[in-house]
């Protein structure tokens, strides 16, 4: 079914490529806030979030309209986002284990100043890739378990066993808080 | 009676409300006088909670026009997007459709089909490297959607009259107002 992006997406493959930026604005934030949650640095954020218009814009001739436009520009998103985390961590290997070495790629850290927020931040950086992938798209992009396997191309069935395995680390990780009462 | 590891494996779906009905009532029951599973689910609740509420930093004033501008900057040294060449494909045998009727001549349908395939199919590989940008490997599978979308894959058992195809131009000129002709 053709959405109103759709018809944006044919007006710049008919030659309006100006009609490009309509998608940029309906959707930078959006994918912003994508990029700095998977990467909790404002800077790369930027530089993904910009990388996945561009892409975005050169591979539109084959957005076709059967998922929606916002669902399709998350997987370039995300592709991107993982591919950076990967080079991330062959040049950092501490962060494998989500103990951030360097505190300026952290610019969350500053503004978290409730123990439990702190807590939650590393338990998520500490996620594999796509359990934290799948944790952010789920619970703070909102996507169904459904768009979510669109985005990782994966099955619905993989969506949820990384969203149920991501849910169980992190609260293994904040067991103390429930002792805690 | 329901164990409490049964029902700890139940909380999430409990949480996003993916139960049935039944077993929502027999959580719910048991979260009711286990006060341990209690303390687990509220523990649930309040990590989901903290993680959808964690912020994301306000970009600075002057922030999005200067991510606009350099996205403009960037897509104005690319090439104008196309079509991708199944999307023109397809467009193109859709055109073709209202040229002839393909129940008259499903062997010049099966033949532009399978012809453009192998086509296409030397053009991928010889470009394509072994190891595929994320967005390439996006467009593959776009592709490939595209080619399980195509009716006319299911002519493919009338191959004989190939040379039909040299004379696709000649159909196109006499499509010219005459189209209904040809069929």
């Amino acid at each position: 079914m053709p959405q109103p992006d759709f018809e944006v997406v044919q007006r710049v493959l008919g030659g309006e490529t100006a009609a490009f930026e309509v998608l940029v604005r309906q959707y930078q934030q959006d994918i912003y806030r994508l990029t700095y949650r998977m990467t909790r640095n404002a800077e790369d954020a930027k530089d993904l979030a910009q990388e996945t218009f561009v892409q975005a814009y050169r591979a539109l001739g084959t957005f076709r309209g059967q998922s929606r436009f916002s669902t399709w520009l998350y997987r370039i998103a995300m592709n991107l986002c993982l591919n950076h985390l990967k080079s991330s961590a062959r040049e950092d290997p501490a962060e494998v284990d989500g103990h951030l070495a360097d505190p300026r790629v952290d610019s969350l850290r500053v503004l978290l100043t409730d123990e439990r927020d702190r807590a939650v931040a590393q338990a998520i950086e500490a996620l594999p890739p796509q359990q934290k992938a799948t944790l952010t798209l789920r619970v703070q992009q909102g996507l169904s378990h459904q768009e979510i396997a669109e985005v990782l191309d994966c099955s619905e069935g993989t969506a949820k066993a990384n969203y149920f395995h991501a849910v169980r680390a992190l609260q293994r990780k904040l067991q103390r808080f429930r002792d805690a009462g | 009676m329901t164990g409490c590891d049964e029902i700890r494996d139940r909380l999430l779906s409990h949480h996003e409300d993916a139960l049935g009905a039944e077993e929502r009532r027999r959580v719910e029951a048991h979260l009711a006088t286990c006060g341990e599973c209690a303390r687990e689910a509220r523990l649930l609740r309040e990590v989901l909670g903290r993680v959808q509420a964690l912020p994301v930093p306000e970009p600075p004033a002057g922030f999005w026009e200067e991510f606009g501008a350099a996205v403009r900057e960037r897509i104005g040294a690319e090439p104008p997007p196309r079509p991708s060449l199944w999307a023109r494909v397809a467009a193109w045998v859709s055109g073709l459709q209202g040229l002839v009727r393909l129940r008259r001549m499903p062997a010049l349908a099966a033949a532009t089909a399978l012809g453009l395939l192998l086509v296409i199919g030397l053009v991928r590989t010889q470009q394509t490297p072994r190891d595929l940008p994320p967005v390439e490997a996006l467009v593959l599978s776009e592709d490939l959607g595209i080619a399980q979308n195509l009716e006319l894959l299911e002519n493919l058992d009338v191959l004989e009259e190939v040379e039909v195809l040299e004379r696709l131009d000649l159909l196109r000129r006499l499509n010219g107002g005459r189209g209904s002709r040809l069929s």
